[in-house]
């Protein structure tokens, strides 16, 4: 049997948590879309509603597929039933509300004001079905002076903050990391404010929104930037790659081999570490560099030491002897060192998924985060616009293959 | 809920709860209580950092020195009365004091437990001291983040990681008290840091592997879409522009009064902005920074160009969306006076979240949970505290 051969792959599948939950996504590109894919991971029926003409903005954002639509999509849209429909046609709205009377969580992310322009806010909705959770993303949420207003990642990153501590000490405010981290932080905070709202329904009965705003989910990950602002008018820079405001030694240094490792001494007891590392304790000693107020007043000193003596070695070298002392040390990976990685190879980061249609296969980041007794999974990749269409239209609103035919030939679907 | 973990990773995961309502008993050493009371900026109490007043908010402070038999007792005695525990020891740190999964498990079958390490509870570099510094580089963030050719740097707060993998531990905790309800049992969350913050790096795995294209670091653009980047207005100040579709550089050209610039001969189709993407910058740059920040955003703002000001946190403080959505929360407590912290994310229309309470004193709740929850008497607890278990 092949437990036997695999006694860690259990012949039942562990039951999915989020079995019986019905989500239906109709928004765009990556933020409320994310929180659906969460939710999918771990179970939920996730149908992506699109507009019969194109589809998902994200099926055309970024590096394309083999299979014509791009990599995130593949990738973003992982255990989603595609359903084209309209929202803009009567009949596409009276489909919808159908589906919404069996459906417990609905994601968009329209511009404020769309929905209700559709006759499908959340009055309307509510109306249909009082027991409805629903994520509303937008850019700026749906109150306020701003909340018309267009609103990216990008834009989020540097309206909540992020971006303009970014770069170099004076120099041009840069990306941070990547493009879309804001979106997937809402698409997080969505998940939890869905699943809180999902707790509260099951006790009461009663649904509600969740109103997540990109630039907030930004803003609430900036530690203590506005408390020391309100409390001593602090206003934070950027830090170029060592933040030395706390902490010293701590960012980012060049090895020989041209590569980078990032080195953090958060206390006392690590940097004597470091220093026992480097094969010169003595700077660890409380006459020279052994107490953190010293090493901040000179860190320029510091960290030109530790600069050198990375410059000195290969990566590897500079990461075996900070390992072999404890140091918290580890490299800037690039993609490519994330694929030959031990480490993520044991924790099976990265999975090879088949296409059942072009049987090839691809890599994506698997499921985060880790549930011992209900794990989530990747049961296929992101389909192709309107393969379900069909049978969710006759499963679930009763349609028959007459009238499908009708609003397909009238483009509704 | 029982939160033994130090400063953010995981503990992050207890604050949410807290916010919406569940009881977050914070549980310390004795003597030094969790480093982030005396990491970063001071406050006027000085038992608190500024990090601690605002992020260990609405808890129970209990001291209990796991490093002691008695100790033990206590906690898993505090487990039995628990439906959460979130811990983010190095790996191999709770099993030494005989608290694994399986003696919590065992003291508590119910329980859900969120573990959040550097580097998750497997593997071979599972034993590693994993700050969000290290495991965020580790997981690709920080390889991506600064100019091409250049000094990686950071990107943009040093704890993202430990506020990632906080959302990803409180995903898994909510989905797993679902089942717990479902059917009584109780499991484990094993989130690492790193593996929090390669998941939220959109395409770069699947264009690796299908392509063999490394993602290098792109300054402030993005190889997806052009213009789309920070950009230098005539004040000093900066903005960020992101025209992602054509349709949003169409808008850019009506507002900087070039409306040409986006007919399909010229740069209309984002794959010819991609390829002159230098020529394209060039125009924005030179228009951003031939007007002062407020004339710039007014001129997009008209257009409906996502356009929006690289705030600083004075910025911030001044915004009025901000203001208007309340994303800053005042608390007063004793002698800390007005103290502006983040407020609650996400916004639930019906049963929002909030703040009650800054970040406790050491043990401000010891006596209390000890009477009352562990029914110990008071002769018990001076024993206890006698000799420091408590």
């Amino acid at each position: 049997m092949s437990t036997l051969l695999h006694p860690d792959v259990p012949i039942v599948p562990p039951p999915l948590p989020l079995e019986g939950i019905r989500v239906v996504d109709i928004a765009t590109i990556i933020a409320a879309p994310f929180c659906a894919t969460v939710l999918g991971e771990f179970g939920a029926d996730v149908l992506k509603i699109e507009h019969p003409l194109g589809g998902d903005g994200l099926r055309r954002f970024g590096t394309p597929s083999q299979r014509g639509d791009t990599l995130t999509w593949v990738s973003e849209a992982r255990n989603k039933r595609s359903v084209t429909l309209d929202l803009r046609h009567p009949e596409g709205q009276e489909l919808f509300l159908e589906l919404i009377k069996q459906t417990d969580v609905l994601c968009e992310n329209f511009r404020t004001g769309t929905m209700e322009k559709w006759g499908l806010g959340w009055d309307r909705l509510k109306e249909v079905n009082p027991k409805l959770v629903m994520l509303r993303v937008t850019g700026y949420g749906q109150t306020g002076p701003y909340k018309n207003r267009p609103g990216f990642a990008r834009v989020a990153h540097a309206v909540g903050g992020i971006a303009y501590l970014a770069g170099m000490p004076k120099g041009t405010p840069v990306t941070p990391g990547s493009t879309t981290l804001g979106d997937y932080m809402t698409g997080l905070y969505g998940a939890i404010g869905v699943l809180l709202a999902l707790r509260h329904r099951d006790r009461t009965g009663e649904g509600q929104y969740v109103d997540a705003a990109l630039y907030e989910s930004v803003f609430r990950c900036t530690d203590e930037l506005a408390p020391a602002y309100s409390m001593y008018g602090t206003v934070r820079e950027r830090m170029g790659s060592s933040h030395n405001d706390y902490a010293c030694p701590h960012g980012h240094f060049a090895t020989k081999d041209g590569k980078w490792v990032a080195i953090s001494c958060a206390t006392d007891h690590l940097f004597e570490r470091l220093a026992n590392a480097m094969g010169r304790p003595e700077l660890a000693s409380s006459s020279t560099y052994g107490e953190q107020l010293t090493r901040l007043e000179n860190a320029g000193q510091v960290n030109e030491i530790v600069r050198d003596w990375c410059g000195s070695l290969t990566r590897e070298e500079v990461l075996e002897r900070c390992y072999s002392t404890h140091t918290p040390a580890g490299p800037l990976n690039n993609i490519a060192d994330i694929f030959s990685d031990r480490q993520f190879h044991a924790r099976r980061n990265l999975v090879a998924i088949d296409d059942h249609r072009t049987g090839e296969s691809m890599i994506l980041p698997s499921v985060v985060p880790r549930l011992s007794e209900t794990p989530g999974s990747i049961r296929q990749l992101g389909p192709t616009l309107g393969e379900h269409t069909d049978e969710v239209l006759r499963d679930l609103l009763g349609l028959d293959d007459e009238r499908i035919a009708d609003l397909r030939k009238r483009e509704v679907i | 809920m029982v939160d033994v973990g130090n400063f953010l990773a995981g503990p992050y995961a207890a604050s949410i709860l807290g916010e919406f309502g569940a009881e977050v008993i914070k549980v310390e050493h004795p003597i030094a209580g969790d480093p982030m009371r005396h990491f970063g900026t001071k406050s006027p109490r000085e038992d608190a950092s500024l990090s601690w007043l605002s992020e260990a908010r609405n808890r129970k402070s209990v001291t209990i020195d796991l490093r002691q038999a008695e100790g033990v007792m206590l906690f898993k005695r505090l487990l039995q009365k628990s439906d959460v525990l979130v811990e983010n020891f190095r790996p191999g740190t709770m099993e030494e004091w005989g608290l694994g999964w399986a003696e919590v498990h065992a003291a508590n079958p119910r329980i859900v437990m969120l573990r959040v390490s550097g580097y998750g509870q497997t593997g071979p570099y599972r034993r590693r001291s994993g700050f969000a510094h290290i495991a965020q580089a580790f997981g690709g963030l920080n390889y991506l983040s600064g100019f091409p050719g250049e000094s990686p740097v950071l990107p943009g707060t040093v704890p993202l990681g430990d506020y990632i993998s906080s959302l990803f531990g409180a995903i898994g905790v909510l989905i797993a008290l679902r089942h717990q309800e479902a059917t009584g049992r109780g499991q484990m969350i094993d989130v690492g840091i790193y593996e929090a913050v390669f998941r939220v790096l959109e395409e770069i795995a699947p264009a690796y592997g299908t392509t063999g294209k490394i993602r290098e670091r792109e300054g402030s653009g993005s190889f997806v879409a052009v213009p789309h980047g920070h950009f230098r207005t005539g004040d000093g100040k900066w903005i960020a522009i992101a025209c992602t579709t054509d349709k949003m550089f169409e808008r850019l050209s009506v507002a900087m009064g070039q409306p040409h610039l986006s007919s399909s001969e010229v740069w209309g189709d984002q794959r010819k902005r991609l390829a002159d993407r230098d020529k394209v910058n060039k125009i924005v740059i030179e228009w951003v920074a031939s007007l002062t920040r407020e004339e710039v955003l007014d001129k997009c703002l008209r257009e409906e160009v996502p356009v929006g000001k690289v705030n600083s946190i004075a910025d911030i403080f001044e915004d009025e969306q901000f203001a208007a959505r309340e994303n800053l929360v005042r608390m007063s407590d004793g002698p800390i006076e007005d103290l502006a912290i983040p407020g609650v994310v996400p916004r639930l229309s019906k049963t929002p979240g909030r703040v009650t309470s800054l970040g406790p004193t050491l043990g401000d709740s010891t006596e209390q949970v000890m009477r009352e929850l562990l029914g110990l008497a008071a002769s018990e607890i001076a024993k206890y505290r006698e000799q420091r278990v408590i």
